[in-house]
Order: structure tokens, then C-alpha cells, then sequence
């Protein structure tokens, strides 16, 4: 559409006259046109630095820079905004949101200047509020199940229990993180997370420490994991849906469980930083990550879910679909979003942690 | 001291103290006073009440001391064998192959500029259960389970350590070995030693600041040793270093992080501050 | 002169084994470099050059490597430099703060470059300096200003004084001394700390993240690469590259060396 814009330049004129005599209500226009220039400052993880993570944005104004700078970790990208990052946007993930509201790092959203806001389902744009308010979009998200070797385990699985199984000794591979290790307590003894005691903390702390024994290795990137799956080293993991996408590539035999408590998941959220000079690009990159286009390019590269449903209905890699089970509506039903903690429960996960790697 | 010297002095010093003083003592100035904090909410320097709450935590934790403690012996093992491995090495360069030990000496530290993470996944091929050895070990029936202790183990973690300092400890063993005169050997072996005595009552002793200096130089950075726990430690390969890294890394807690990692410094400088009054290690530095 | 041992195969046999293991990772990614599939484990599966083309074809990643580069070499410079100064202070002078200056001088050593990382990212944001590569270059000198120190003095060691005194007494200032006497003789020490610093530097992960700012080193973008399965290929891709040119270069320099008649050696003062 943008093409046929410059080839006709009445049509703008004729598409602007026929929008201000819609009823719907339009979005407020930016102020960017074509040949906006400057740079845009992003704090991002690895992988979305690619042009095709921004496809839109770089096809509507294509004399912006977007420069990616990059965090590790979502501990890594709040220290660094917290320690005064030049970045205009950033992108973190469920359960930190509210961290940077409480410390006036984000600003809140004037969704009206977001014109794909619309096409995004409730369930997520929820996801993207703290206290009520919107400050951050969602982008993309995930699940968190139970990979494991069909051939290795005939039987399949169906409980978060498998990763406590003392069967799978020595083949067992658990995401090397506190408040996962947590979250995952409390889906097998069906506690609250948000609302955990100290009692409930102490034998969360038990079941992993005991779990240590069977576990081979905590992974903390992708690559770890699937070349162990691979190799046969570990049977059953904590993995989120990429490495299931990427093993049935390599033709492992691997199943994903749809565990009884539920899988979890987890979204991706972009915000704009309190300091940012920038807002208009700010604001036009957010709009335009949350168009189809861009997210078939997320789902194509990544297997990682697009909040848009029309990116999904535009997947064709079978792989890809059976990961994400696009194919089934109701799949976000049966899965749990990661909560939001406070610091101190965050504190108390990374230390229950720390004990239970340094236990003797 | 003369005022002349007193201005070489001055010359000669003021840029590495000035440097050091901007970018490393203020710095970690700072960071110890950061243990000093509740927690990482607010304003970095404002809205901040001292407290030892995150000392409290850390001497209250067993677990968190007695993998300091674990840390050290690790540290200490790994200086010793890697100076024991590093010896055959320096001796062979530096009585051996002699002028052409420059070439001997860059070959062994050209590996390093290749990504250590590269390295060690590719060890993890080589040394892991669905891996080249066990393979080979399986398929000649001298094993009937894959070793799994090869990798991801403690063992690991020891061996993978001895493994990479060994070249870097070799230097300063040439180093003073280089420095041994000749004319002593000579007079000994004209005395009647053999060349095992010569070794044990000459080269040897005389080499010993040099030893000395590659185990201290190899035990303190691996006190706070994380990279190679994190890659081959396994569940319970963990290390004193990757507790400060993941509260800082991963749960954002840079209060209790950075009470740790003063913690483990007081430590290792009280330690090598005790051995170099042991051994006198100012009178090689001179 | 020392009497060469009979038993004269077991230290070059431990030398050449030693080197063995230290290459055999290379090897080993040097064949995943070429194999067409994107995790690190076996069976192979069949052979491609397309990973070399996509890492060429990754302008972030070249990009990151002359950053690496362009830091490293300004970092091992003013260490060096500044380890110069410092050695031959400590060296050649008493005074009251010396066991200070060389507590902190080693200081590096003893921090986790992760702690050291964070204390400078509170730093420079407390000073308000924004972080770049400068930032990186800076946190780098620290960080290899010891190692050239380390080697600095154990080459002065045993330099002999009287060298110095004997020029000042025809004549020069201290600093010529310094400069035409000193410095020339200690070249090889001064080469081997600034190779040693570059070293360091080069590959340097955990304090470069931490004071990144947007134009990132090849240890970052490496790094973070890692996250992802299907970039995993290219990096390694990368790594077998820089060993090909690094072990190049020096065979090429080997070899010049070798064909340029040797001058006679210089009769150092120094004791062998």
C-alpha cells in the first residue's frame, strides 16, 4: 500500500478525506512522515537486532537508524536502565514490569497513538498494564512446558512431577533460574506464587535441593539444552517452545507435554523510557511491532508466538505450528502467565536459589 | 629521598594511580558501599538508609560460606596442580629448545584468542556422555555406560582449570628459570652432581619465587571463578563466583552481590596478604 | 654447557601433548564449522559452506569484531604504557605507599570481572559518563595494566643499575637514559605485556557487557549470539576464521624471520 501511495499521490489526499468522514474512530496521527530521519536507541535481546524484527518500521521510514544495544538477561537490561542506558526502548519480560514503573524508568502509553492497538487480543494488552495503567505493549510470548525424548520415555509425560523423577536421574536439565524453579513449585503443589509463606518457600527450597541430584545441568541459553536432547544427555527438560521447534528440525524425536497443571507462559513486553528524546520513533516502532508483517518474521525466525493473531494464521512451517499449537484456539487457556512479584519475593527466589546451588 | 627523585618519582607514578584510582579503587568504592543498601529500588545514591542487612543474610547462610570455603580449596588445588603440570613445560622451553622458545611460548597462547565459551561447548563434544570418548571407550567394550563424570562434575571444573592456566603459569616459571647463570650448573656438574641433583639442589630451589609467583597468580582469580563452573560444573559444580554472578545477573539483587563479592576479596587479600609475608614475596618483587 | 639429557623424548613428548589437548577444541569446532546443522553434538550432517557466507553477510558481527579490535589495541597500549611507568617506579624507587600501589595495581586479578563490571557501570553512571566503546577501552586498561605490570617487573628483576648510572654519568638526563638505554633493552618485556593485554582484552566478556554501550565488541555480540540455537553456527564459523588468520600471521612472520639474515646478537648485560 505504501508502494501504490507514491505512485498515485492523490490517493493519500483521497484516503485522508475518506477517513475523516469515518465513523471509527483513527488514531491520532504522528507527526513521522517517509523521510523522517534520526536514530532510535534500543535496549534488546539478541536476535531482534535483525531489520526483519522491525520490518514495517523499517520499511515506512527507512532513513531512521535503529541502533540495538544488548542485555542478557532481564536482570541485566533493568541494571542497565536502571544505571542510565541510552536507549529509548526496551524490552522486557513478564514479571519485571512493575519494577520499572516503581522506579520512573518507563513512561505510560498514550495508546491512541498506537493504530494497530486494536488488533491485539485483551488477554495480552492486560499483560502490558501496572496498576491499571498501560505502559508497556506485548509482543511476543511462549510457553514453558516439559520437552522431552519420545523414545526415552515411552510413557510420555503429563505432570510438572517429571522433573522431580527419580526414573530420569542424571537425564533431567532445569532452566537456571530462581523464580522458575519457584513458579514451578508451586504449579506441583498447587500454591499460590504471589501470595507464597515462608513455610512453602522452605519446601520449595527441599524439592530442588533434593532435585539437584538428578538434575545433569541447569541450562541458561538454548543451544546447551537441545545439543544435550540431542545427544541424548538429558531426557526431560524445563524448555521453553523454541528448542522443541528447533529439535523437530534436527529430527529428535521429541514430544512437548501439556502438562495436568498447566503449562506457563510468558510475553515479551516493549516499553518507552521515561528519558527518551525520541518519542515519535519510539512510538512508531511499537505501532509497527505489532503488525502482522513483523510478527510472521518473530514466528518464522524465533518460533516464538506474536501477540497479533493474524501473524499466526499466516504460518505455514509445520514444525513451527505444531511448537506453538497455533492450530489450537484453545491452547492460552490452559496455560498460566507468569505473575508479578514484589522485590522482596524476587530477592527471596534468587536467594532460595543461590542456597540450593551451594548446598553441600 | 632527594627532591630529584622525588619528581621521577612522581613522573613515573601519578598516571597509573590516577588511572587505577578513576577506574578501578572509586569504582569498587562505590559498589562496597552499594552492600551497604536494602535493596536496588530508588535512585541509585538517594533514598538510602545504611544497613547490614545483606551481611546478616550472607554470614547467616551457611551454604553461602561454606562454598567460599570450597571455592578457596578449589582454588588452591587447581594453583598447585597447574603449577606442577606448567613446570615440564618452562623447563623444557627454557633448557631444551632455548633461543626458538619465543615461537614454543606463542604457540601455546594462541588457542586463548579463540572464545573460551567456543572452546569449552567444543570439549563438551569431545568429553560428554554421547561424546567421542565415552563413544570410543563404549564401542571397545572398556566401558558399559557412558562416564558421566567426565563432564559436568566438580572433576570437571578442576580439570577444565588446570587445563587453561597451565600455558599462562609456564611464564613466569620461564621467566625466572631463564634468569638461573648457567655458570652454577656448570660448577656443579664439575663437582660430580648428577643431572637429577643439579635439578633438585640448583635449578629448583632457585626457581621458586618464580613458582611461587604462577600459583599466586592462578589461585586468586580462581576464588571467584564462574565462566567454567557455569560450563561444566553440572548441578552441583557451582563456585563461590557464581553466586555473586547470578544475584547480580539474574535477580537483579546487587545489594547482596556486591556483599558477597567484598566478602571474597577481604578474604583473598588477607590470604595472599598472609602468604607473601610467609614466603617473602616483596623481596623478589624488590 | 649443560649436557643435553638422554632421556631427551619425554619433555618434548609432554610439550607436544600439552599442545595437542590445547588444540584438539579447535579441531573439533574447525569440523562443526563446516557441518550443516545448527547444534553442537554428533552426527554430523553433511557439509556447507553456508555459514561462512552468512557471517560474512552480518554486517553486526564484522562490525563487532573491528570494535574488539580497535579496543583492544588502544587498551594494551596505555596499559602498557602505564605498567611501564608503575614497574620501573616500583623497581627503581623506595617509597612508603609501594605495597599499596601494587595491592591495587593487582587488584584485578582478584575480582570476578562481573563484580568489577558493575562497579564501573555504577561509576560511570554516578559520574554521568555515557558508556561506548571509550568506556570499554577504559575498563580494559584496569584489566590488563596487571599482567604487563606482572611481566614488566619480573623482567626488571635483574636489570642490571649500573647501566643507568654509567649513562647518566656520560651525560644524560634520566629520562634519555630512560628512553635510549632502558627501554630499548626491555623491549621484548614491553611487547610481551602489551601482546599479553591485548590478549586479555580481545577476549574479554563479563566487564565489556556491563559498560557496552551501542557499538558492542565481538565477546558481546558473541555472546549474546549464543542465545539462539540457529546463530550458534556462524559464530563458530567466526572463531575458526580468526584462528586461521591468527595462526597465518604468525607462521608468515615465522618464516620472514627466518629468511632475514640475524644480526649478531646483541650482548645483553644480563646474565643469561
Amino acid at each position: 500500500m505504501l508502494r501504490s501511495l507514491r505512485r498515485f499521490p492523490l490517493l493519500p489526499v483521497l484516503v485522508g478525506l475518506l477517513t475523516a468522514c469515518s465513523k471509527e474512530k483513527r488514531p491520532a496521527a504522528t507527526a513521522l512522515t517517509a523521510d523522517a530521519t534520526g536514530t532510535l536507541t534500543v535496549l534488546d535481546w539478541a536476535g531482534y537486532e535483525d531489520t526483519s524484527m522491525f520490518v514495517t518500521f523499517h520499511r515506512a521510514y527507512p532513513k531512521v537508524t535503529v541502533s540495538v544495544a544488548f542485555g542478557e538477561s532481564d536482570a541485566d537490561i533493568f541494571g542497565k536502565m536502571k544505571a542510565g542506558a541510552d536507549a529509548c526502548v526496551f524490552h522486557p519480560y513478564t514479571g519485571w514490569q512493575h519494577f520499572y514503573v516503581r522506579d520512573s524508568l518507563v513512561q505510560e502509553l498514550d495508546t491512541t497513538r498506537i493504530s494497530h492497538w486494536s488488533e491485539i487480543p485483551a488477554r495480552f494488552k492486560a499483560l502490558g498494564q501496572v496498576d491499571g495503567k498501560q505502559y508497556f505493549i506485548p509482543w511476543d510470548w511462549g510457553f514453558t512446558s516439559i520437552l522431552y525424548r519420545t523414545d526415552k520415555v515411552p510413557g510420555g509425560i503429563d505432570s510438572w512431577a517429571a522433573l522431580f523423577d527419580p526414573k530420569f536421574k542424571g537425564h533431567i536439565s532445569m532452566w537456571d533460574d530462581g523464580p522458575g524453579a519457584v513458579t514451578i513449585a508451586t504449579y506441583v503443589k498447587g500454591w499460590d506464587e504471589t501470595a507464597i509463606t515462608d513455610a512453602q518457600l522452605a519446601e520449595a527450597e527441599k524439592m530442588w535441593t533434593d532435585q539437584r541430584k538428578l538434575n545433569r545441568f541447569y541450562w541458561s541459553g538454548e543451544p546447551e539444552l537441545v545439543s544435550g536432547m540431542k545427544a541424548g544427555e538429558i531426557w526431560v527438560a524445563y524448555a521453553w517452545q523454541g528448542a522443541y521447534n528447533t529439535l523437530l528440525g534436527e529430527h529428535v524425536p521429541v514430544a512437548y507435554a501439556q502438562p495436568k497443571e498447566g503449562r506457563n507462559s510468558w510475553v515479551g513486553l516493549y516499553g518507552i523510557s521515561s528519558r527518551c528524546q525520541t518519542p515519535d520513533l519510539a512510538y512508531a516502532f511499537l505501532d509497527e511491532k505489532l503488525t502482522a508483517a513483523q510478527g510472521v518474521n518473530l514466528i518464522s525466525g524465533f518460533a516464538y508466538g506474536h501477540v497479533n493473531p493474524a501473524a499466526n494464521a499466516m504460518v505455514t512451517d509445520s514444525n513451527i505450528v505444531r511448537a506453538l499449537s497455533l492450530n489450537d484456539p484453545t491452547v492460552l487457556e490452559r496455560t498460566r502467565f507468569t505473575p508479578l512479584v514484589s522485590e522482596t519475593q524476587r530477592n527471596q527466589f534468587g536467594q532460595l536459589w543461590a542456597r540450593v546451588k551451594a548446598a553441600q | 629521598m632527594p627532591a630529584e627523585s622525588r619528581r621521577r618519582l612522581t613522573a613515573l607514578l601519578t598516571p597509573p594511580a590516577l588511572w587505577l584510582g578513576a577506574f578501578l579503587v572509586a569504582p569498587l568504592l562505590l559498589l562496597s558501599a552499594y552492600s551497604f543498601r536494602a535493596g536496588v529500588g530508588g535512585a541509585l545514591f538517594r533514598d538510602w538508609v545504611p544497613t547490614l542487612e545483606q551481611y546478616r543474610i550472607l554470614l547467616g547462610t551457611p551454604a553461602f560460606l561454606r562454598l567460599l570455603a570450597l571455592s578457596v580449596g578449589i582454588a588452591l588445588l587447581v594453583a598447585v596442580l597447574a603449577t606442577l603440570f606448567a613446570y615440564p613445560v618452562a623447563y623444557y622451553l627454557v633448557f631444551r629448545v632455548r633461543e626458538r622458545a619465543g615461537v614454543y611460548i606463542v604457540l601455546l597462547l594462541i588457542p586463548f584468542w579463540i572464545s573460551y565459551l567456543l572452546r569449552v561447548m567444543a570439549w563438551k563434544v569431545v568429553l560428554g556422555e554421547g561424546g567421542a570418548v565415552n563413544s570410543l571407550l563404549l564401542s571397545a567394550g572398556l566401558i558399559h555406560e557412558p562416564i558421566s563424570a567426565l563432564f559436568y562434575s566438580r572433576l570437571a571444573v578442576v580439570v577444565t582449570l588446570v587445563y587453561v592456566w597451565t600455558p599462562f603459569v609456564a611464564l613466569p616459571i620461564i621467566a625466572t628459570l631463564y634468569r638461573i647463570d648457567r655458570a652454577l650448573l656448570e660448577a656443579a656438574a664439575s663437582l660430580g652432581a648428577t643431572p637429577w641433583q643439579r635439578f633438585w639442589r640448583v635449578t629448583a630451589p632457585l626457581s621458586l619465587p618464580g613458582v611461587l609467583a604462577g600459583a599466586v597468580m592462578v589461585f586468586i582469580p580462581t576464588v571467584g571463578e564462574y565462566v567454567t563452573p557455569s560450563l561444566v560444573g553440572g548441578s552441583s559444580g557451582s563456585m563461590y563466583g557464581n553466586i555473586i554472578f547470578d544475584f547480580f545477573g539474574r535477580s537483579a539483587n546487587w545489594p547482596l552481590g556486591a556483599a558477597l563479592a567484598v566478602v571474597m576479596l577481604a578474604l583473598t587479600l588477607g590470604l595472599v596478604g598472609a602468604t607473601s609475608r610467609l614466603t617473602r614475596l616483596e623481596r623478589f618483587i624488590g | 654447557m649443560t649436557r643435553v639429557s638422554r632421556r631427551g623424548w619425554l619433555l618434548p613428548s609432554y610439550y607436544w601433548a600439552l599442545l595437542a589437548l590445547l588444540y584438539l577444541p579447535i579441531l573439533v569446532l574447525l569440523v562443526f564449522a563446516f557441518n550443516d546443522g545448527t547444534i553442537l553434538a554428533f552426527p554430523l550432517r553433511g557439509f556447507t559452506l553456508r555459514w561462512f557466507t552468512e557471517l560474512f553477510a552480518t554486517e553486526a558481527l564484522m562490525r563487532s569484531l573491528r570494535n574488539s579490535v580497535v579496543v583492544a589495541a588502544g587498551a594494551s597500549l596505555v596499559a602498557t604504557a602505564l605498567a611501564t611507568c608503575g614497574a620501573i617506579a616500583v623497581m627503581r624507587f623506595e617509597f612508603r605507599g609501594k605495597g599499596l600501589f601494587l595491592s591495587v595495581a593487582l587488584l584485578p586479578l582478584y575480582v570476578p570481572f562481573v563484580v568489577l563490571g558493575v562497579a564501573l557501570l555504577l561509576f560511570l553512571s554516578t559520574v554521568g559518563l555515557p558508556r561506548s566503546l571509550w568506556t570499554i577501552a577504559a575498563a580494559h586498561t584496569v584489566v590488563g595494566f596487571p599482567y604487563a605490570l606482572l611481566i614488566l617487573v619480573a623482567r626488571l628483576v635483574g636489570f642490571d643499575r649500573h647501566l643507568e648510572e654509567a649513562a647518566m654519568n656520560l651525560g644524560a638526563t634520566y629520562w634519555q637514559t630512560l628512553r635510549r638505554v632502558v627501554l630499548p633493552l626491555i623491549a621484548p618485556a614491553i611487547f610481551a605485556g602489551w601482546l599479553t593485554a591485548f590478549t586479555v582484552s580481545f577476549d574479554e566478556f563479563a566487564v565489556a557487557n556491563m559498560v557496552v554501550g551501542r557499538e558492542p565488541t565481538l565477546p558481546v555480540y558473541l555472546y549474546s549470539q549464543l542465545r539462539m540455537t540457529a546463530r550458534l553456527p556462524r559464530v563458530i564459523a567466526m572463531a575458526t576464521l580468526i584462528m586461521a588468520i591468527t595462526l597465518a600471521i604468525f607462521f608468515t612472520l615465522l618464516w620472514l624471520h627466518r629468511l632475514m639474515a640475524r644480526p649478531p646478537a646483541a650482548t645483553s648485560p644480563v646474565r643469561p
